[in-house]
């Protein structure tokens, strides 16, 4: 309700095909895993939100304009539809966001429980409003609807975790935990993600790939060389 | 009458989210039992249990079973729901992270019996917890032939995918998760019967079988145990067991497993009883119409809470004591409906920001009476006037709460200030 959608800049680009390809960032890490999951369904479209938690996880915890068309490109669509799906789920990041975020739940059970009183106290905290990053481009402050862990409001969606039952105290011991470490980050939540959708011989096939790649890279170089 | 522990039987299990832990209790018996089954009599072992579908609506589960065409003309579809967003419910959650393989095995039968080779269990972006569980388990099953080609040497092929959602209310709703699936904007889809069925047209136009994860979960212990065990539980149009999460102003909230037509009082005594005084109780998540606690001497099973004039919806059980303003806690729930609205239906989007407005207007001072009846005039124009039920959903608590608390909102407005909030400074003089 209170966020627009933010539309950003219209990339120039008349057509996105085989002729006209964008500037790909994909690593070979990420193709490989498209190219799995596309397997999981029968149209290529159908691979678009886990091709856009991929693109979340490559360029850097959101998606900037070029992205989306790499997405396009690689699913065989145009720059509009992969736009219109990833305006349309609040956790792709459409604008950049800091390294972690801190994701507040503040719906009904919270709303009684202190969900309220927990986000003015980590404004207060960190010195921004909600929908801010810190100068430091450390954390995001974000109020979300349910997390759906009721019986542990309030709730913080932190990443990959949830944290419950928060107190100022807790807060306080968290935000020091989470400035030293490089877990729950914004990008790593997306590779979690990720990952959850890939089996484990379809893992194990990647990793093989890659190896096979980096041997065949390195065997090019002693060629090179000798 | 204490719990009552199907689901959660062996949830305290040290383990059972492993494959060994849960054989050794009996895991995967209810497969090898089915596929020696036919298709038809696991249909009608279902369809015996009277199992009804636990995601909110309450639709006999069997009749979906039934409904998918018998022959193989088209790729068949299961579609496990597990994208849990309703206020107050935190079931689904729990089942996934502490039970994985129990609801794995339901999805195998449920393919077993209607014919599909794929599956899909959508879950919501934020359970990233709960997935990984899920894909550590899924990789168990494959190795042990559960699922794959020729499971257990039958014939049958199974494979199940996992499809993580992106954070939207809406794709909890079958047919906007069917878009959501297909990679599109989560919208919802015509219904029947201005459209066919999801178990003729689903996924990609082909049948598909949409069932929550609780639901799914049940699957094993009737197929088991068979189907006039699971009915001889409950009552006789609710039969079986429910999981409710309470939460909210109570000592123990949690998830507690219950006979259906339990007595809601006693529902509340098992989490520890009522933090203060009990003012109201929203027995099914954030959608159904409040029930005020002196309405609160019903039974919690479909047709008695209806009767009460609310519902049993997906079981998110909130207890309010006497400190929350209903004024204040309404306006949070036409927030959330306002930002979870997708935007298709123009009552649905329209109306839920105008009643935002409303109830901005009198919580910040400037109310009028004729606002009270404005909202409950923007609730009949939303209501029933959408293509999925978010809509009515947005409508009925705030239509229930001007019903048993128009004083509140009256005393709102003349006052510009909360009656509860009023009521607590004044015990603080």
């Amino acid at each position: 309700m209170s966020e627009r959608i933010q539309l950003g800049e219209y990339p120039r680009v008349r057509r996105i095909d085989e002729k006209h390809p964008p500037e790909l960032r994909f690593s070979q890490k990420a193709v490989e895993e498209l190219e799995r999951i596309k397997q999981h369904y029968p149209t290529k479209r159908a691979a678009m939100l886990p091709a856009l938690w991929i693109a979340q996880r490559e360029y850097g915890g959101y998606l900037p304009p070029e992205a989306l068309m790499e997405v396009a490109y690689r699913l065989g669509t145009s720059y509009a539809v992969v736009q219109g799906v990833a305006t349309f789920y609040t956790m792709y990041n459409k604008r950049p966001v800091g390294r972690v975020m801190l994701e507040v739940c503040t719906n009904l059970t919270c709303s009684i429980c202190g969900g309220y009183e927990i986000l003015r106290y980590l404004e207060q905290k960190l010195g921004i409003k909600v929908g801010e990053t810190t100068p430091d481009g450390q954390f995001t402050l974000m109020e979300v609807e349910c997390l759906n862990d009721c019986g542990n409001a309030p709730v913080m969606q932190v990443g990959n975790r949830y944290f419950g039952n928060l107190t100022p105290e807790k807060i306080d011991a968290l935000i020091e935990q989470l400035k030293q470490s490089d877990e729950h980050t914004v990008v790593q939540l997306a590779d979690t993600i990720v990952q959850c959708h890939l089996s484990e011989s379809e893992r194990q096939d990647i990793e093989r790939a890659l190896e096979k790649a980096q041997s065949a890279r390195e065997a090019e170089q002693d060629g090179r060389d000798g | 009458m204490a719990e009552l522990k199907v689901l959660f039987k062996d949830i305290d299990v040290p383990g059972i989210q492993t494959l060994e832990v849960y054989e050794q209790h009996g895991g995967y018996s209810a497969l090898r039992k089915a596929l020696g089954m036919t298709r038809q009599q696991v249909i009608d072992e279902v369809k015996a249990s009277g199992l009804r579908g636990r995601g909110g609506a309450g639709f006999p589960a069997w009749i979906k079973w039934n409904g998918i065409p018998k022959d193989e003309s088209q790729p068949h579809y299961v579609q496990c729901n597990a994208d849990e967003g309703e206020p107050g419910t935190f079931k689904d959650r729990e089942l996934m992270m502490r039970h994985p393989h129990q609801l794995i095995e339901g999805i195998i039968i449920a393919g077993y019996a209607t014919l599909s080779k794929m599956g899909y269990i959508y879950i919501r972006g934020e359970y990233t917890e709960p997935a990984r569980v899920m894909r550590r388990a899924i990789d168990e099953a494959y190795r042990a032939g559960y699922l794959g080609k020729n499971i257990l040497g039958s014939g049958v092929d199974f494979d199940l995918y996992i499809h993580m959602g992106a954070g939207s209310y809406e794709c909890g709703e079958e047919s906007a998760m069917m878009s959501s699936i297909m990679g599109e904007r989560g919208q919802p889809r015509l219904k029947f019967p201005h459209a066919p069925l999801p178990t003729i047209a689903g996924l990609w136009n082909c049948p598909t079988l949409i069932n929550n994860v609780e639901t799914l979960s049940c699957v094993p212990a009737i197929i088991r145990n068979g189907g006039a065990w699971y009915a001889s539980m409950g009552t006789e149009k609710s039969t079986g067991t429910k999981i409710f999460s309470v939460s909210g102003h109570v000592n123990k909230p949690g998830n507690y497993e219950v006979e259906m037509g339990t007595p809601l009082m006693e529902l509340l005594e098992l989490a520890g009883g009522v933090k203060g005084k009990l003012k109201a109780v929203i027995p099914g998540g954030s959608s159904v119409p409040i029930l005020p606690a002196e309405k609160c001497d019903v039974n919690l099973d479909y047709e008695s809470l209806q009767a009460a004039g609310t519902m049993l919806g997906s079981g998110g059980f909130m207890v309010l004591n006497d400190t929350v303003c209903i004024v204040r806690f309404m306006r949070r729930t036409a927030a959330f409906y306002a930002h979870e609205s997708c935007g298709k239906c123009t009552p649905c989007r329209e109306g839920t920001r105008w009643m935002v407005k409303i109830f901005d207007r009198i919580l910040a001072g400037g109310g009028r009476m004729e606002d009270i009846d404005l909202l409950l005039d923007i609730c009949d124009q939303i209501d029933g006037r959408s293509y999925c039920a978010l809509g009515d959903a947005a409508a009925w608590p705030i239509r229930a709460s001007i019903k048993h608390y128009r004083h509140e909102y009256e005393f709102f407005i003349k006052h510009g200030h909360s009656m509860v909030e009023a009521q607590r400074y004044s015990a603080a003089v």
